[in-house]
């Protein structure tokens, strides 16, 4: 008989998470992922203005808000028949963009580094920062004083084996500090045209709010060169390195190996071409992407209300002591099938379909730098390397959109709200494939469901009893010691989980 | 001050050996002295996350001078907090009970309370309304950080299936009235967090309106400070968004939201709601979102004709 072990919460991700997992002989035999926490967007979103969606469901999240602006007035804009202004869409792509860098700068440094990097490697600090002096000051001082937890936020941390190297460690902490700066950077770009992040003002149907000037470009423009010299100079290094210290990450928290991408950043008005492609991947075979083909089983969560139903036709009714559900997530389903959503999902599309011929280059040059094997992308350090390239990608397709605005044109097209209608929103959010599916009548939200990328991700088990993807992929994990179970929470977190985002 | 943890004497030795480390002469002890005097009265910050977006934790990543890094070194000492810290699990909960247990921090509550659904936020598999009733006892300062927090937010949202509310109603409830700092806005902007947090701990509690919200920040009318009042004194109103003039048809609540958003700006002063051409929300009002049958936005059925721009 194994033993159980549960960690809750799992802090360094979104929101509430407990995972609970029995080990056997050092290894992960059984694993479940529980969502702690409920809200119910999709049942007070009933009954109002379709207007108020994109606002209200931005607030499902203050990690990826835009994405979900973005979901809701895709889906708004199919139900109102609005063709999109150019300036309008590549503006969507701009702010869309910019909290695409700044999540997985965010991710990469402060939610997963620390649990490969020595912060304490501090205390050999010998040069002379100011900020590393003034760091190495402060953790002496405060171990040396009688505080209840020295050094927190940053210390106790599970004692397990981080990297020795003491000059790696050291710039990688200098890395943590400057990449604060750098995601609040992303943040002020992403604001010059959505108004204010978390949770933009100027996402409605038919464009953006916001208008397009020179000094907006321009200030924009100057931004994107400092992020993408940083992404290229010392996240992608930093994310090398700790791949090279790390390399039997390569290996380690495969999960489903279903791949499914709604692909993402418009690159027409007029037709479904994304700069990110979407698709499926099963078994290595890219699919095209049918949406009628998803479900959300509710067997083992907390609703009573009808399991497998397509969107169109899902309900959420909380059902808090249901008997044998053990999470607030739904269980999303492709095919009946478990499915993994996030970067690498995107870029394994993207690499399976042929699709973008940019991606396929930069992930051959990447797998040739590291003499990897493809298949060991489908790995902890994989999704952490996949997504660094990714940041990549998109801030220098950045630069080609912000080529292409043209001052003072229009960047939204007028509409009137029909008193019926439906319309579905598919885009990506950074840690996934996002729907919004919403249903009009007089005029007010008959029905509105978000199928989230966590959800995905973190599903508890489906009707018939088959794992989620994080369960999937902690399962045979091996664990050295298990009242430090850090290769569990390396392998959770390189999912990058947003639990507001897949409770909702 | 209350929030000193080690005594002067200690600060002066251990200055006086890193001033030795650093190569520093005896002179330069009584300056490093005080820089660390500021460092060690940083007082503890619990932050407890409820029916939360983390989009104010995200938020207060965005402060400027001090920066996130500076905050966490030199103005507070972050006992815990989900998102930042590092440790996971059984560690988490036990930062948390035993800084409770310790009593004399700073409690921050992000997020509602699911009050009529405690199954809906769990913490270390205790619902978070009871740990909250814990945390309030033996905190020296409690702020509600978020319109969440403070005044129930989306989450409590009209039909809304748990009962959500902030956190001074879920206290009321329970029979007890503890002073509770309010800082509303979805998210709440980072000076309005930090200016508060040194308020309090340099010069005490700031000045609180009725409803618990520092006057520093929250005494105005976002019309009043508004950079379109011109437009709305002339009647001159914008037909859709992004166009010219006062929004106030489109459905703007400036009208009746305290803020300092169109004065203060966001993300690094960038940029705000009006003037990248949409109207306020009332994100920071005691009824945002509260009402279904009150849209966020008016538009009309002429709008069509209208340029847009």
């Amino acid at each position: 008989m194994g033993k159980s072990v549960v960690i809750d919460p799992i802090t360094r991700i979104e929101g509430h998470l407990a995972i609970k997992v029995e080990v056997e002989q050092d290894r992960i035999v059984n694993a479940e992922c529980r969502g702690e926490m409920f809200r119910g967007f999709e049942v007070f979103l009933r009954g109002r203005d379709p207007m108020d969606a994109q606002q209200i469901t931005q607030r499902i999240c203050g990690v990826c808000p835009i994405s979900h602006g973005i979901a809701s007035i895709l889906a708004q804009d199919m139900a109102y028949q609005i063709r999109l202004p150019s300036n309008g869409r590549l503006v969507r792509n701009l702010i869309q963009g910019a909290n695409f860098i700044q999540s997985h700068i965010i991710h990469f440094y402060h939610l997963s580094a620390l649990d490969f990097i020595d912060i304490a490697a501090i205390t050999k600090y010998t040069g002379q920062d100011p900020i590393l002096l003034e760091l190495k000051t402060w953790v002496e001082f405060q171990i040396s004083s009688k505080m209840l937890y020295p050094a927190a936020p940053f210390l106790p941390r599970y004692e397990s084996q981080y990297l020795d190297n003491v000059e790696i460690n050291i710039q990688a902490i200098k890395h943590y500090l400057d990449a604060l700066e750098m995601r609040k950077l992303a943040h002020k770009m992403a604001a010059i045209f959505c108004g204010k992040i978390p949770h933009a003002a100027t996402l409605i149907p038919g464009g953006v709010s916001e208008h397009v000037n020179a000094q907006k470009i321009i200030n924009y423009f100057e931004i994107l060169k400092k992020l993408h010299v940083f992404i290229d100079t010392v996240y992608l290094p930093d994310v090398i390195a700790v791949a090279k210290a790390f390399p039997q990450y390569f290996k380690m928290g495969k999960g489903c190996n279903n791949f499914l991408a709604f692909g993402v950043f418009k690159e027409s008005a007029d037709s479904d071409i994304t700069f990110l492609p979407g698709g499926v991947v099963m078994s290595s075979n890219y699919m095209a992407f049918n949406s009628s083909k998803i479900t959300e089983d509710v067997r083992y969560s907390r609703y009573s209300s009808q399991s497998g139903s397509h969107p169109t036709q899902g309900e959420t009714i909380a059902d808090p002591h249901k008997t044998g559900a053990y999470s607030w997530l739904k269980a999303p389903r492709y095919d009946g099938q478990t499915m993994e959503v996030g970067p690498l999902a995107r870029i394994i599309a993207a690499y399976v379909s042929g699709k973008s011929p940019l991606v396929t280059t930069t992930i051959n040059q990447t797998i040739s730098q590291l003499n990897i094997p493809f298949e060991d992308l489908v790995s902890v350090m994989g999704r952490h390397l996949v997504r660094a390239l990714e940041t990549k990608l998109i801030a220098e397709q950045c630069f080609k959109w912000l080529d292409q605005l043209v001052p003072d044109a229009p960047c939204v097209e007028p509409f009137t709200i029909p008193s019926s209608g439906e319309g579905v929103g598919l885009t990506e959010a950074p840690r996934g494939a996002l729907g919004h599916w919403i249903e009009i009548a007089d005029k007010k939200i008959k029905n509105y469901q978000c199928v989230v990328p966590t959800t995905w991700n973190c599903s508890p088990r489906d009707d018939k009893g088959n794992p989620g993807p994080v369960e999937l992929a902690l399962i045979g994990t091996s664990v050295s010691d298990i009242k430090n179970p850090i290769e569990a929470a390396r392998v959770v977190r390189s999912f990058d989980p947003c639990i507001a985002c897949a409770v909702h | 001050m209350s929030f000193l943890m080690v005594t002067r004497r200690d600060f002066l030795k251990y200055s006086a050996k890193l001033a030795a480390v650093l190569g520093f002469g005896a002179s330069s002890i009584p300056r490093i002295s005080e820089a660390l005097i500021t460092l060690s009265e940083n007082p503890s910050v619990l932050w407890l996350q409820g029916q939360s977006c983390s989009g104010c934790s995200v938020s207060l990543l965005n402060t400027d001078d001090p920066g996130p890094a500076e905050l966490l070194i030199r103005y507070i000492s972050l006992q815990f907090h989900s998102t930042l810290s590092t440790a996971t699990g059984e560690t988490s909960i036990e930062i948390i009970h035993r800084t409770i247990d310790k009593g004399g921090y700073l409690l921050a509550v992000e997020g509602s309370i699911p009050s009529t659904m405690p199954e809906a936020c769990l913490i270390g598999e205790e619902p978070l309304n009871e740990l909250i009733l814990k945390a309030v006892r033996s905190a020296k300062g409690i702020i509600a950080v978020g319109t969440c927090a403070t005044f129930g937010g989306i989450p409590s949202a009209e039909n809304n299936p748990t009962g959500a509310m902030g956190l001074s109603s879920f206290l009321k409830e329970k029979g007890i009235t503890p002073p509770v700092i309010q800082i509303p806005g979805c998210p709440t902007h980072p000076d309005w967090i930090v200016g508060t947090l040194v308020h309090l701990l340099k010069f005490g509690m700031p000045e609180l309106d009725t409803m618990g919200r520092p006057k520093l920040f929250f005494s105005k009318l976002i019309h009043d400070q508004c950079p379109r009042f011109p437009d709305y004194e002339r009647e001159h109103f914008a037909k859709f968004f992004g166009d010219k003039g006062c929004f106030f048809k489109l459905g703007c609540v400036g009208t009746n939201t305290y803020a300092d958003c169109t004065l203060r700006y966001w993300n690094s002063r960038i940029n705000s709601c009006i003037p990248a051409g949409a109207p306020c929300i009332g994100c920071a009002s005691d009824h945002f979102a509260k009402n279904s049958k009150f849209p966020f936005y008016r538009i009309g059925t002429d709008i069509s004709t209208s340029s847009g721009h």
